[in-house]
């Protein structure tokens, strides 16, 4: 049985990634049809010479990493809570905003700001996105650090609490050390998290806060493009590079 | 916690204010996609020393999605003219300063009074068109009417816009009915057809369908006039045709919101495209039809005479301007479009 | 003071910022919701005062409903699918012994790139002039191009690739925590290797099976992305519709009473999961 598994797995690897890799190879095709024609390298230069190409990945790194901060923070300090003693409103919380579809999550932020601007006087911009993206990111944070914490002992806070510490330093000086690699992975889940919506994004963003995916989109639109086989070729490869560096400090 | 709210917001307007802290004035121009040349925002932006934040939108319920709650951020968007009476009525819109748009006269005669607008208080008209048939050439014999999408000679290889307005009114063309009708029994008649051509249908698409007529997937597309002329370009088998039993049109026009806080440099934007050669250069690049008479003058030979774009006379005198709809058959439609696409 | 207590304060500051999110991001946009979804559409879009139940009237009729039905079937079609592709792989990952890691993140691998690349890749995959028909219109299986996109059949195909690793986890994760003694009791008593599967691992992964299909279904439920892009506009489902109504349509009441009513879908389905499972994912 272990053979018809192992050749299984094989293609049902072959079938997540195969797509992914036809689409990077052919972001080198000089032709824009799907005959191969050729080397070249023209649509990443084409990346590079389009403007809004590059507020938009530019803006989406700069949303990813403030949401990503404020969501790690909170959901860091949240799963310890939890761990400490439960609040099925929160846990419940917490999951139902992991479940819910994306497209209500958007609309009701959209309803959020539109209301809340007649008396704060804003306009959707990057700020409305950023909280948006904290809102639907602080759910995988928690999970990845609440599974992180299973597998801690208290008794080594109680250790440092006998030896005189305050429950802060306990926190503080055992536990939030050991919990680092946990931190460093749910931030890069919610980093990519947030980098990569669209749905939610598309709805709150406002005249100064075009995102990546949102142009993705709007390309993928207008028709097939090998620029968006090209921008793919390369989000793939920097996130697949984070990911590994982050599997190696995890490791360390 | 103190600390980490004060952090949160300072963070927050830092990241918000970034964009501003540029120094140059700064204009919000939001346009339909494919609607200017290359270096037409470039041109402004250094003759005006001003920063443009240009985006696009690929509908009138995309943009008016935005711009209805009174805040969007926009200055200059571009509606259809049939968007222009309620948007007036919602208080969108700014009036415009005629004294700061002294290229006016470069407007083609109809398109300075037109019948949405007739003193161009609110708006100026930008570009036209009309929707009609693109279709290859090898589909022979070439379909001329409406009535062609409904041949069972083109099933799986047709497709229609994605835009309910645009798909009933081909119904009801095809009917024989005005493109504007507003009774129920005529649109549901229409309805009936949209769902008896489903089955033919390889899918709704705007301007997407656009790469795949010129790859040869699609041979007959519901679509507008420029987009056939985009893929003409491309592929030179390929040719448009106005339907005999009638076509709507529609102008888009370049209004400022009333929002804007930047009227002024809004008005200069919109002068500088009512500019002879600006607006030629964009029609050099997009092809769409200009409102711009003086641009027409400007334009080489093959494009003045381009029939896909300029019609004959003979030929506009069959389209139909798309009226505003009333917002109680604007629910019909709605309702009709969901029963449509489920069925 | 006890350490109890001191415990008890160092949760409460630590708590915090979670419950302001709670409150401000999640509960407030969801109470909004519910008002919106009570009053009524204004002339062009935007939101007008006679307050009304009309909007919840409206999701009964059939129309709706069948669009529910609709959705409620492709969500269960992805999550079977999920289900029988995932659960092998899980298998063969738990048993794998040192080079488990490995395998999970090569499950987790296309998570990590955009969600609307990985649309993109069946879409340039499955289109007239894609790679699959232009591949077996070479090898001479095919004459005209098969028309692989714009149906449900795409869409439905674009869902299980998204989804799958939301099914994958969970049941590894459970199929870890399996005791392999009792594996082993099993082949010890003389059964064989798929009597086994199907008496005593299935039944001992059934948590996991439970987390993975709530991962799974609930956003495939509302998917919109997928319909939108790979399935040409033919089909709404309620992602679309709900979309639909506050963009085109412009009728945000009757979009917010759709929010709502698919939300206590989901709330109820959440309930009953939580109710069943003593560990829960938080």
């Amino acid at each position: 049985m272990k053979r018809w598994l192992g050749l299984y797995a094989a293609l049902v690897y072959l079938f997540l990634h195969l797509p992914l890799v036809i689409l990077a190879a052919f972001s080198f095709n000089s032709s824009r049809f799907t005959v191969w024609q050729g080397f070249s390298l023209h649509w990443y230069r084409a990346i590079f010479q389009d403007r809004q190409l590059g507020e938009s990945a530019w803006n989406s790194v700069i949303i990813a990493v403030v949401a990503t901060i404020f969501s790690t923070i909170a959901g860091t300090l949240c799963a310890y809570g939890l761990w400490k003693r439960g609040s099925a409103l929160l846990s419940g919380s917490l999951y139902l905003s992991l479940v819910t579809p994306e497209i209500v999550m958007g609309i009701s932020l959209l309803a959020l700001f539109q209301w809340s601007f007649r008396w704060l006087h804003w306009r959707l911009g990057l700020h409305t996105v950023i909280l948006a993206h904290v809102a639907f990111s602080i759910a995988y944070v928690v999970i990845v650090i609440a599974a992180r914490l299973r597998t801690f002992s208290p008794a080594l806070e109680e250790a440092a609490l006998d030896l005189g510490a305050t429950e802060w330093q306990a926190f503080r000086f055992v536990t939030l050390p050991a919990l680092l690699p946990g931190i460093v992975a749910a931030a890069l889940l919610a980093l990519t998290v947030s980098f990569d919506d669209y749905v939610i994004t598309s709805m709150v963003a406002g005249v100064d806060s075009e995102t990546l995916p949102m142009v993705i989109y709007a390309m993928a639109r207008r028709g097939a493009s090998p620029v968006i086989n090209a921008i793919s070729a390369l989000i793939v490869v920097v996130f697949g590079a984070l990911v590994l560096i982050s599997e190696r400090m995890r490791e360390a | 916690m103190r600390r980490v709210v004060n952090r949160r917001i300072f963070l927050m307007s830092a990241a918000g204010l970034a964009g501003c802290a540029r120094g140059r004035p700064r204009l919000n121009v939001y346009n339909w996609s494919n609607y200017v040349a290359p270096d037409t925002i470039a041109n402004f932006e250094r003759e005006f020393g001003v920063h443009v934040r240009y985006a696009t939108y690929e509908s009138n319920e995309e943009m008016l999605a935005k711009v209805l709650g009174g805040n969007s951020g926009w200055d200059v968007v571009f509606p259809s003219h049939n968007r222009i009476p309620p948007m007036r009525q919602y208080g969108l819109l700014a009036p415009l300063d005629h004294a700061r748009l002294p290229n006016l006269p470069n407007l083609e005669p109809r398109f300075q009074s037109p019948p949405w607008d007739p003193r161009l208080e609110h708006c100026v008209p930008y570009m036209w068109g009309a929707t009609g048939i693109a279709y290859n050439r090898s589909a022979a014999p070439p379909p001329d009417a409406w009535a062609d999408l409904w041949n069972i000679r083109f099933k799986g290889r047709l497709t229609m816009l994605d835009d309910p307005e645009e798909v009933l009114g081909a119904c009801l063309l095809k009917l024989r009915l005005p493109y504007n009708s507003t009774g129920e029994r005529s649109l549901r008649l229409a309805e009936r057809e949209a769902i008896a051509q489903k089955p033919l249908l390889r899918a709704y698409l705007n301007a997407e369908y656009r790469d795949q007529m010129v790859a040869g997937d699609i041979l007959v597309a519901h679509s507008w006039a420029t987009t056939a002329q985009q893929a003409i370009d491309a592929a030179p088998q390929l040719a448009f045709a106005y339907p005999t039993e009638g076509f709507p049109l529609y102008g888009d026009n370049a209004v400022v919101l009333r929002e804007s806080g930047r009227a002024e440099l809004a008005h200069d934007f919109i002068n500088y495209l009512l500019r002879a050669p600006v607006a030629a250069a964009i029609v050099e690049t997009s092809r769409t039809a200009t409102a711009n008479a003086a641009a027409q003058a400007l334009l080489p030979e093959e494009l003045r005479r381009n029939t896909t774009l300029f019609p004959a006379a003979d030929t506009l005198a069959r389209g139909q301007w798309i009226a505003t709809m009333p917002s109680a058959t604007q629910r019909l439609r709605d309702r009709m479009w969901t029963e449509i696409k489920s069925a | 003071m006890t350490a109890a207590s001191g415990w008890e304060r160092l949760r409460a500051w630590f708590l915090l910022p979670a419950w302001i999110w709670m409150a401000v991001l999640f509960a407030a946009p969801f109470a909004i919701v519910i008002v919106y979804s009570l009053l009524t559409r204004g002339a062009y879009g935007g939101l007008g005062l006679p307050w009304t139940l009309e909007n919840f009237a409206r999701l009964l009729d059939p129309l709706y409903l069948g669009i529910v039905l609709r959705s409620f079937v492709m969500a269960a079609a992805t999550t079977v699918i999920c289900l029988l592709l995932g659960f092998p792989l899980a298998l063969f990952i738990s048993r794998a012994g040192g080079r488990k890691n490995i395998y999970l993140q090569l499950v987790i691998l296309p998570f990590w790139t955009s969600f609307l690349v990985r649309i993109y890749a069946w879409m340039f995959l499955l289109r007239d002039t894609g790679l699959i028909n232009t591949a077996l219109q070479h090898l001479g299986l095919i004459h005209d191009p098969l028309p692989l996109l714009y149906n449900n059949g795409a869409v439905l195909l674009g869902l299980v690739y998204g989804y799958l690793p939301f099914m994958v986890l969970p049941v590894y994760a459970t199929l870890e925590r399996l005791d392999p003694a009792l594996v082993e009791a099993a082949a010890d008593l003389g059964a064989k290797p798929w009597p086994t599967l199907l008496h005593v691992i299935l039944p001992l992964s059934v948590p996991g099976i439970r987390a993975g299909s709530i991962l799974v279904f609930i956003p495939a439920l509302g998917a919109y992305l997928t319909p939108d892009l790979l399935g040409g506009g033919r089909t709404v489902l309620i992602g679309n519709l709900v979309e639909n109504q506050f963009t085109n349509a412009r009728d945000w009441p009757f979009g917010a009473a759709l929010s709502v009513g698919l939300m206590a879908l989901v709330g109820v389905l959440v309930l009953l999961m939580l109710r069943s499972e003593r560990e829960g994912l938080v």
